[in-house]
């Protein structure tokens, strides 16, 4: 049986974000092709901050809350093989706030999530690297670094 | 002993147990021998092997059959005058339903999870029936009373779910033993022997980076004649050597942590196993699967003793050599089985390198199955004091001795003296989402009418929102709003015009809806009831909403999030420090309401504290939330 208290958070969220959010973020519930609108994943779309190298890409990542939420965080994904130092060759992101044993607190919001990760497309966390790829151009090709990121920021389009 | 007025009411009771497992086998003979003659039991378990040593009332030869109906007929053999009821079945069924629950006087919980938990305790609430809950791990363990409207709900408060890990500990920077374990199961296992589609984020290169993919990639998969010795070696070198070199060259990771060792197989194996005993080929084992064990074709035979690094690789290898010669069909649908010994053996054993590797404490096959598997073994005798101390609790609420109602923690340790601690039942929590409301009822025809005219003609005519959200479990079924994007628009309005049954997620006979407003602070569950006909004059709307008073409408306050609308710098949350959370807790610990006994557990020491703390934080995020 599902537990009320993830459900009903997720629905004070889900009301929170619609009066007032972020602008050029989207975060939505998943629909599927039957129509079923999920509580429990989110599709969302993170700007990259204005004046960065991530400016212009629109990246999409999908929360996947569980029946535990919010005593646990939600899992954050990119799409697979997304560059970045601290995102996982899967997509998750491997952020302190999204930690259980660090950041997280149940009172953060999905808001604060999303903002959060946009801080951290800018400023990776060297002590925490989750691929080699991205990991070692940041630390030792710092040009080839600025040009993958360009690159994947135009890979992002907004979506009209 | 008891009164003759507690006398009398245990003997009219009729009582309803939940589980005939550990805590179970005690309950039902305390039950009987204080004198309950009217016992019914659910429990859609069978007997196993492991069970015999504290389910006392089982013995060897009942083995498979129902632990419900073996526990009957042992407590008949000694109380053969009364009356015990047995069900083999789920208490999920439908068939225990509202009414069934409405015959019993008190409901006694001995369950093991979290799931029956909940649904006990939801049914309890709709019948009005009391309910005892119990639960015990080890040698803690604690009876709480639930009663509608006097006591909280099992629900009232979150339970402390079980721990997950961070997936940075896990891929690269392990400090305990457990953090190996759940690398070897979670990550290496389902890699080597699970579903290859699945995400696993054991390598920790990118995906996309070209040459070094390939690599990577191609390591776990085996060529079809390729040695099995010389492909475990591989993956032994790959795993502790070749990826711990590659992780100890991010030196930003290891400035304050100690660094790992990588581990070769040549370093520490022979260079060719297949002469020794260990070889598969000399190995007896014929395809008996489940009895495939590499400690057999070791010679080890205590799975108590603690292996050195080389056992520890030479069961590793030895493993994978019989993964590969004899379950080979299995690989790429196993999953980590506690049960299954050469799982178990694979994950020990690269636990163990594992944490050679990172100067962590190795551990035995035993204790190592134990994490694996999230065993905490039983401790008979708790599960004996925590049936004793429900019989307690149930002869009280059968006298409706309200005042005297405790819940009772049992501790490893004594604290001032005492192994158990009584607590006041707390008060329901006001927001709670499962007890603090009564839901409304609609009789409605859920194959004619449509989801538009449950939000025209009850929603909002009679709830009287706005800008309403539908939500049927973790489904939404409707929202309306100017904020909503063209695709979920569309989505909804085609739902509108959809009968209840044919929504994405079908609203049927006993379906609960949730429903809320955007903008007021009102939120309602709806339980629906299919009726076929409607009088068309007394009744002309076509649907009939009870429990529904259209005075002020109930402030459903729900559990929520702190609404704090300007998005808050994050680092700062992610610093919160150490000292905040602690004053945190210990004003939570002191509600005003609280009364003597708990307000002793808040100055008692730090046994008592660490038990408690799960349960005071929880509350807090509710009540904050």
């Amino acid at each position: 049986m599902a537990s009320g208290i993830a459900r009903g958070r997720l629905t004070e969220e889900r009301k929170s974000w619609r009066k007032n959010h972020p602008h050029g973020f989207v975060a939505k519930p998943e629909t599927t092709n039957d129509g079923t609108v999920n509580l429990m994943i989110w599709h969302c779309t993170i700007p990259g901050k204005a004046g960065t190298d991530w400016e212009g890409g629109f990246f999409p990542l999908t929360m996947h809350f569980s029946e535990d939420y919010p005593s646990k965080p939600p899992k954050c994904k990119f799409p697979q093989g997304f560059f970045h130092p601290n995102v996982y060759p899967s997509g998750t992101v491997c952020l302190s706030i999204l930690n259980e044993d660090y950041g997280w607190r149940p009172a953060i919001t999905v808001k604060q999530i999303l903002v959060g990760i946009q801080d951290l497309l800018d400023t990776p966390n060297p002590a925490d690297p989750a691929q080699t790829d991205g990991y070692h151009l940041f630390c030792q090709d710092p040009v080839e670094y600025k040009k993958r990121v360009k690159l994947q920021s135009k890979q992002y389009p907004p979506i009209v | 002993m008891a009164t003759q007025q507690q006398q009398s009411a245990i003997k009219g009771a009729k009582v309803l147990m939940v589980g005939a497992g550990g805590i179970g086998c005690e309950l039902l003979k305390t039950l009987a021998l204080s004198g309950f003659e009217d016992i019914h039991i659910i429990d859609m378990d069978t007997i196993e092997v492991s069970n015999l040593n504290r389910q006392f009332l089982f013995r060897r030869s009942h083995v498979g059959q129902s632990k419900a109906k073996v526990a009957r007929d042992a407590v008949l053999r000694f109380r053969p005058h009364i009356n015990i009821k047995s069900y083999h079945a789920n208490v999920k069924n439908p068939e225990f339903d509202v009414d069934f629950f409405k015959q019993f006087d008190v409901v006694l919980n001995g369950l093991d999870n979290l799931d029956a938990r909940r649904h006990v305790n939801r049914l309890c609430l709709a019948a009005e029936v009391p309910l005892v809950e119990s639960g015990t791990t080890g040698f803690l363990g604690q009876v709480t009373v639930h009663i509608k409207g006097k006591t909280e709900c099992y629900e009232c408060q979150t339970k402390p779910t079980p721990k997950t890990y961070p997936v940075c500990t896990i891929t690269s920077t392990p400090t305990k033993f457990v953090h190996c374990i759940v690398w070897a199961k979670d990550l290496l296992f389902a890699k080597l022997f699970g579903d290859k589609n699945q995400d696993n984020d054991l390598n920790v290169r990118s995906n996309n980076s070209a040459s070094s993919s390939k690599e990577t990639e191609d390591v776990f998969e085996r060529a079809e004649d390729e040695d099995i010795e010389q492909y475990a070696r591989k993956i032994y070198d790959h795993v502790f050597g070749s990826n711990i070199e590659v992780a100890l060259s991010n030196e930003e990771t290891w400035k304050n942590r100690r660094r790992p060792r990588p581990i070769y197989s040549k370093e520490v194996l022979p260079e060719s196993l297949t002469q020794q005993n260990g070889s598969i080929q000399n190995s007896s084992v014929t395809d008996g699967d489940a009895t495939v064990s590499a400690m057999s074709s070791l010679g080890l035979k205590n799975p108590q003793e603690l292996w050195g690094l080389t056992q520890n690789s030479l069961v590793f290898v030895e493993a994978l050599k019989l993964f590969f010669a004899k379950r080979k069909k299995e690989i790429g649908h196993l999953t980590f089985d506690k049960d299954d010994q050469l799982a178990v053996e694979v994950v020990t054993a690269a636990a163990n390198i594992r944490a050679e590797s990172f100067g962590i404490p190795l551990h035995s096959l035993f204790e190592a199955k134990g994490i694996a598997g999230n065993i905490v073994h039983a401790v008979a005798t708790t599960n004996a004091i925590v049936a004793g101390l429900i019989v307690i609790e149930a002869i009280k609420v059968l006298n409706k001795d309200a005042d005297k109602f405790r819940m009772t923690y049992c501790l490893e340790h004594p604290s001032r003296k005492m192994l158990l601690m009584p607590i006041e039942p707390y008060e329901p929590n006001p927001s709670c989402y499962v007890c603090s409301e009564t839901p409304l009822v609609l009789e409605i025809n859920t194959q004619k009418s449509k989801l538009r005219d449950l939000v025209d003609k009850i929603v909002k005519a009679k709830l009287g929102m706005n800008l309403p959200l539908i939500m049927h479990g973790a489904s939404l079924l409707y929202e309306v709003g100017d904020d909503l994007d063209d695709i979920m628009v569309a989505n909804y309005n085609a739902n509108l015009e959809k009968s209840l049954s044919e929504l994405p997620s079908p609203i049927v006979n006993g379906s609960i809806l949730t429903v809320e407003d955007l903008q007021q602070e009102l939120s309602c569950k709806i339980n629906v009831k299919h009726r076929e006909e409607f009088d068309e004059e007394k009744e002309p709307e076509g649907m009939v909403l009870s429990g529904w008073t259209p005075s002020p409408a109930t402030n459903g306050e729900s559990a929520s999030t702190s609404n704090n609308d300007d998005a808050v710098d994050v680092t700062e949350i992610s610093t919160g420090s150490e000292n905040a959370s602690k004053k945190r807790r210990l004003t939570e610990i002191q509600p005003d309401d609280h009364k003597k006994e708990a307000e002793n557990v808040d100055s008692g020491d730090d046994d008592i504290m660490e038990i408690e703390n799960p349960m005071m934080v929880s509350k807090k995020k509710k009540r904050v939330a």
